[in-house]
């Protein structure tokens, strides 16, 4: 039988882990936030006679954020893409939609209406992502607010509750308060206040006690923020039963149901109106017919004064030269593409990983979450599922598209099953949260980017482990970012330590076009040249 | 404009329900570009040249019949049935609805590829790779240039990051375990002198320099 702590002992572990008021200051450090000032370089005006050219290859976020942008200032832009259609992994799937996994190609026979779409790729945009939110301003991107943590949702852990899932409301409120409770106890003792004066201690037991919903006594006796098991309007209310801490201690969810909303997440959070794709088609409506698609590039060379593109394109061989490349390929395909790179450049290309992001989705036959006063939000599983996301727009409509599976990390459980498989899968694993998930859902689409034609991976890894970037790896990123020869700039999230945003792939192309800018050093913004 | 071949398509398809979502597809990307230069490159590199990074090797120069008789193994699930090795279960599953008329033209098309060797990424003691070899030799030929007859492929201006994870998959049984799979066992009996990745090293060095 495992030995009991007593809450003394455990305020001891903690102030052996240096903890007690250290975790005061943590918190602080908690929801960091990169910082993302709006990163637009001045671009000086193109020789509109000689107008200095980019070829751009790749019309992803960071390519298309590219060609916008070196295009408005005139500058003689194509941008080449592998895929019939623009966007990367900034994709958003509907009804007839091709979704082009290799050796699984799916047509999305969702129904045909406005609000029954997937967003396979990003979903979210914090408004603290200023340059994301500038171009969905630019590019007239209707926005819509995003819900990320909803207390109507589910913590579901087989470890708990013999499987069964809680309210978020009723795990977080209950954690609070034992948590709180805790504290609060403790630091009544003369130890504990040596640090405070009076009036300090009071201020913070009695936050302590709001934190945690405790009684006059630091008590905590359940809550009414965990919900009414009944009445609360005409009638008296009643409370819901407190859960037995040493039953939430069994889920690894303590460990973020409390954070839910911190870093990233933190902001609020922005959708467009329609799909995620709606800031692609803003981009690609500007760049009208710049961007050319079904194009196969096969040999990039670095030149004397510029860089040399192959590429094909129904079977004929075309030759590019251009001042510029602005080369938002992943690298782990770069690397299968014949080039005169430098060696560290080639280096950093055959060191970067491929993510292995795993999404998928259900139609429904019916919102049956709204039933459960579910309006948006994310229900966390064990399971591998992990995640289901009711979707914030579409209300009371007769039908909706949910997320049933969202595997953002390093497993590739779902992409080995077969189509089959990984639709069952999600339904039997949906099932511990909802009852009647089998009977709610119709049609089933998944998007295994690790196997996504043209794009084989998701976010780039760039660290090999936990602990952050190795001094090699600082080295690499470094070199990747650096335009080879001058002239070859790779571009993307994948040249962030920020990897997975949007915003991460807008501010490469920022650094890149700035980059390139101070090189060009010399430009003039006159026609012609100095004489 | 795909969209509207995929709603005209998926009219046919409840028309003839039996339309299956693969041919759709297929006619669909084979409007522009060839099967090949669409499904391969993406992994095989363009014009074939390999890519070690997602372990796709270089099918550029591939003797025409080895190809075929690997697209064959894949489909018929004498190679990348194991989950837990990546890159030949990618394969598999990008093969396994291919027709033998796709095949037969994925093989022609690959056939014009180009591409120049990759730079050799092992170093070993190629003296000892020698010995080492000359058990090879009976199948593959003393200068590794292969021998259809045996069904055994040139190893010559072969990969070796890629030869180096084949020997290791023949040697776990991944490879040439399938009971139909006569060549590929064949391959297993005859590797038994490499033993560990010493042997491995100093036999590829010396194909290397061959």
């Amino acid at each position: 039988m495992t030995k009991r702590v007593t809450r003394r002992e455990l305020l001891t572990m903690l102030a052996a882990t240096g903890t007690s008021a250290t975790v005061l200051n943590a918190s602080a450090a908690l929801g960091m936030i990169p910082d993302t000032r709006l990163g637009i370089p001045e671009i000086p005006r193109a020789d509109p006679i000689n107008r200095p050219s980019i070829v751009i290859l790749g019309a992803g976020i960071s390519g298309l954020t590219a060609a916008y942008e070196l295009d408005k200032a005139g500058y003689d832009c194509v941008v080449l893409e592998a895929a019939p259609k623009a966007g990367g992994r900034c994709l958003t799937v509907r009804h007839g939609d091709l979704i082009d996994e290799v050796g699984n190609p799916q047509i999305c026979d969702f129904d045909d209406e406005p609000h029954m779409y997937f967003n396979a790729g990003p979903a979210r945009i914090p408004s603290s992502h200023r340059n994301l939110m500038h171009y969905c301003k630019a590019l007239g991107v209707e926005l819509e607010i995003f819900i990320n943590e909803n207390k109507e949702c589910y913590y579901q852990d087989d470890a708990m509750f013999k499987g069964k899932p809680i309210k978020n409301r009723v795990f977080t409120t209950n954690a609070r308060g034992f948590m709180a409770e805790i504290m609060a106890k403790n630091f009544n003792n003369d130890e504990l206040e040596r640090p405070f004066d009076r009036y300090e201690a009071e201020a913070l037991i009695s936050a302590m006690r709001a934190f945690g919903d405790l009684d006059a006594d630091e008590l905590y006796k359940g809550s009414f923020r965990a919900g009414y098991a009944k009445g609360g309007f005409i009638d008296h209310g009643e409370q819901t039963e407190v859960v037995a801490l040493h039953e939430l201690l069994k889920s690894r969810f303590m460990n973020s149901a409390l954070t839910a909303n911190e870093g990233e997440t933190g902001p609020v959070l922005f959708q467009p109106v329609g799909g995620m794709d709606k800031i692609v088609q803003g981009f690609a409506r500007e760049l009208r017919n710049k961007i050319y698609y079904d194009v196969v590039v096969t040999s990039v060379q670095l030149q004397d004064n510029g860089v040399a593109i192959e590429y094909q394109h129904n079977g004929i061989k075309y030759l590019v030269e251009a001042d510029y490349c602005f080369n938002c390929i992943p690298t782990h395909l770069m690397t299968g593409i014949d080039n005169n790179f430098p060696a560290d450049y080639q280096e950093a290309m055959h060191h970067v990983r491929r993510g292995e992001a795993y999404k998928s989705a259900f139609q429904t036959k019916t919102r049956f979450w709204e039933k459960d006063d579910i309006y948006g939000g994310i229900t966390w599983t064990n399971q591998p599922i992990r995640q289901i996301w009711y979707p914030p727009h579409g209300l009371f409509k007769e039908k909706g598209v949910i997320l049933a599976a969202y595997d953002f990390g390093g497993g590739m459980h779902f992409t080995r099953l077969s189509q089959e498989e990984r639709l069952e899968t999600a339904i039997r694993q949906g099932e511990k949260v909802h009852s009647d998930y089998r009977q709610q859902v119709e049609k089933g689409i998944t998007i295994a980017w690790h196997r996504m034609n043209h794009m084989l991976g998701c976010a780039a890894r760039w660290s090999s482990s936990f602990g952050g970037m190795s001094a090699r790896e600082e080295r690499l990123y470094h070199t990747l970012q650096a335009p080879a020869g001058g002239r070859h700039y790779t571009i993307g999230d994948q040249v962030s330590l920020h990897t997975a945003w949007q915003e991460s792939a807008i501010l490469s192309a920022h650094w890149a076009i700035g980059d390139m800018v101070k090189r060009m050093g010399g430009t003039s913004s006159m026609p012609g040249r100095r004489v | 404009m795909i969209k509207s071949i995929v709603r005209i398509l998926l009219a046919m398809a409840v028309l003839h329900s039996g339309l299956a979502v693969a041919q759709q597809y297929n006619q669909v990307v084979q409007g522009s570009q060839s099967l090949a230069n669409k499904v391969c490159v993406t992994c095989h590199g363009a014009n074939g040249k390999g890519n070690p990074v997602v372990g796709a090797p270089r099918l550029a120069e591939i003797e025409p019949w080895y190809l075929r008789k690997q697209l064959q193994a894949f489909r018929g699930e004498f190679r990348g049935t194991q989950k837990d090795y990546i890159p030949g279960f990618e394969m598999q599953d990008s093969v396994a609805r291919m027709s033998d008329e796709e095949i037969e033209a994925v093989v022609a098309y690959i056939g014009t590829w180009h591409s120049n060797e990759n730079p050799p990424s092992i170093a070993g003691n190629a003296t000892r790779g020698s010995e080492l070899y000359l058990a090879c030799a009976a199948c593959h030929g003393v200068n590794g240039e292969g021998n259809e007859a045996l069904a055994a492929p040139g190893l010559a201006r072969k990969d070796d990051w890629y030869l180096y994870r084949q020997l290791k998959l023949f040697q776990s049984g991944y490879r040439g375990s399938h009971p139909e799979d006569l060549s590929g066992r064949t391959m297993r009996t005859g590797i038994a002198n490499i033993e560990n990745d010493q042997d491995i090293n100093d036999v590829l060095t010396y194909i290397n320099g061959l």
